[in-house]
């Protein structure tokens, strides 16, 4: 019975931080060893262009998936699903970087969103593991033996998908080969080479309520709309490097950027970390979320040659409006005021 | 006559020396040579009591627009970004604190300086001026930080 069968896969780091590194390698030994996983390691899947071997290999993929990458496991998720590769959410007992222990599932917050959802769902499960969360490569490796474990007796079977035993049979020839050099012991399978460091949106389904107003915002065509009228990232390739503008002007925070450096754009849970702290930045001279989003469009527009529109063109109408805070931060919320005596 | 001025944050007494200039985001400038060496004023250092983590995001000699991110601060009650108070050059920042920020909380008037500014054209507000812009927003920012906590 191979229908139990699960998949990981590695998405390597771009950095060549030497813990990182090593983290990777001792996670990959580790999984080479187990029975029942099938193991493969591609660069960051970020960096991937369709036709890429390693997408090629995450889309031959239909059993459990379980991704392991040095991103926010929403932005991992929305990922896959923006190169076809769906499935539904599973859920981890690991934590995401930055998260407390003391905090609330993320599943449980994220059921509040009322986005259109994804375009379509493969009948499997994908588990995101962010690897910027542990340094023990031991915490991965028991967490995807669980979820192992679990796939063999309480996930859904999945019906309809794997009709033959022969699973294998679907798959390039080429990864057909490396899997046998994985039998050997050769080693992880690493599918193909990272050319180039990419800088382009990655849509949440989940969150994204096709209101269209980041199509009207980006000035550089980035975002289309399908047959269907629904909202995607047509054109990644022309996304101005470093510039999440439009990830700010989004009224649900459901555009990721998942190479940011602030949480909240990157795909963090919820609102992001630190989301219990007051933000001074308003008082300390930021400009709002709507004049820093014109800004960094400008000085993207500046570089191409084009005239600046600053807040002209694109720009909502809706103030800009934060979340609801959940309810029950409010206790924590009201502490937090209380000592600031003010 | 009083060297400070005093403004009331509830039952704290934040202080605004009066051998010095201001700008509206809480940072206080005084002349060295040909530039201002800049820090937080005790209004801004009250909001965000211990200061854990300081960092910043340009290169010292940086030009640098008003409004522009050139940093962030984590601290106790808060998180934030930190910008630009003009258009102008960054010379140097407070080595001092790169080791540890305390230095913010003992004494952000001296030692807990931040960053040596070149302002371009800076409108810079006397202590007075500051105090008057403090009373004038007191009430919007006490509901600004209230309004987060009850979003």
């Amino acid at each position: 019975m191979t229908t139990n069968r699960i998949t990981v896969v590695l998405s390597q780091t771009r950095s060549k931080n030497p813990g990182k590194r090593r983290l990777e390698e001792e996670i990959a030994t580790a999984l080479l060893l187990e029975p029942g996983i099938e193991f493969a390691v591609t660069p960051n899947v970020y960096d991937l262009s369709p036709g890429d071997t390693g997408l090629l290999y995450l889309s031959s993929v239909k059993s459990h998936l379980v991704l392991l990458s040095w991103q926010y496991p929403r932005a991992a998720h929305w990922l896959l699903d923006r190169n076809g590769i769906s499935g539904k959410q599973g859920v981890t007992h690991l934590k995401s970087l930055g998260e407390e222990d003391d905090e609330e599932a993320p599943d449980e917050i994220e059921e509040e969103h009322r986005g259109i959802g994804p375009a379509e769902t493969l009948d499997r499960y994908i588990f995101c593991l962010d690897l910027r969360a542990y340094d023990d490569a031991g915490v991965y490796v028991d967490e995807i033996k669980r979820i192992a474990k679990e796939a063999t007796v309480k996930l859904v079977p999945l019906t309809g998908l794997l009709t033959n035993s022969n699973q294998g049979a679907s798959k390039p020839e080429l990864l057909q080969h490396l899997s046998e050099s994985e039998k050997k012991g050769a080693g992880p399978i690493v599918l193909g080479e990272s050319s180039v460091n990419r800088w382009y949106p990655v849509i949440d389904y989940s969150r994204c309520t096709n209101c269209l107003e980041c199509i009207d915002f980006c000035l550089f065509g980035v975002y289309g709309i399908d047959h269907r009228d629904r909202i995607l990232v047509e054109s990644q390739d022309n996304c101005k490097r470093g510039c999440p503008a439009c990830s700010r002007v989004c009224p649900e925070n459901a555009i990721i950027f998942p190479e940011h450096k602030t949480p909240a754009i990157a795909g963090a849970p919820g609102e992001g970390p630190g989301g219990l702290k007051i933000d001074l930045s308003k008082l300390f001279g930021a400009p709002s979320a709507i004049e820093l989003a014109a800004m960094e469009r400008d000085v993207e527009l500046v570089k191409d040659g084009r005239a600046a529109v600053g807040l002209s063109v694109g720009i909502p109408l809706r103030q800009a409006g934060k979340a609801p805070a959940e309810k029950d931060d409010l206790d924590k919320l009201m502490d937090e005021l209380d000592s600031l005596e003010l | 006559m009083s060297d400070n001025y005093i403004f009331l944050m509830g039952k704290y007494e934040a202080r605004v020396p009066k051998d010095r200039l201001y700008a509206r985001s809480h940072m206080w400038f005084r002349a060295e040579g040909d530039a201002y060496r800049v820090g937080f004023t005790a209004f801004a250092v009250r909001l965000l009591q211990d200061v854990y983590f300081l960092d910043w995001t340009v290169e010292p000699g940086a030009v640098v627009t008003a409004k522009q991110e050139i940093g962030e601060v984590e601290s106790s009650k808060a998180v934030s970004t930190l910008h630009a108070p003009y258009d102008g050059t960054l010379l140097r920042f407070n080595p001092e604190l790169m080791k540890d920020p305390t230095a913010i909380n003992v004494d952000n008037y001296g030692a807990g300086w931040l960053f040596d500014f070149d302002p371009k054209d800076a409108l810079l507000l006397t202590a007075e001026e500051y105090i008057r812009h403090l009373e004038g927003t007191w009430d919007e920012t006490q509901r600004q930080i209230k309004g987060q906590m009850h979003d």
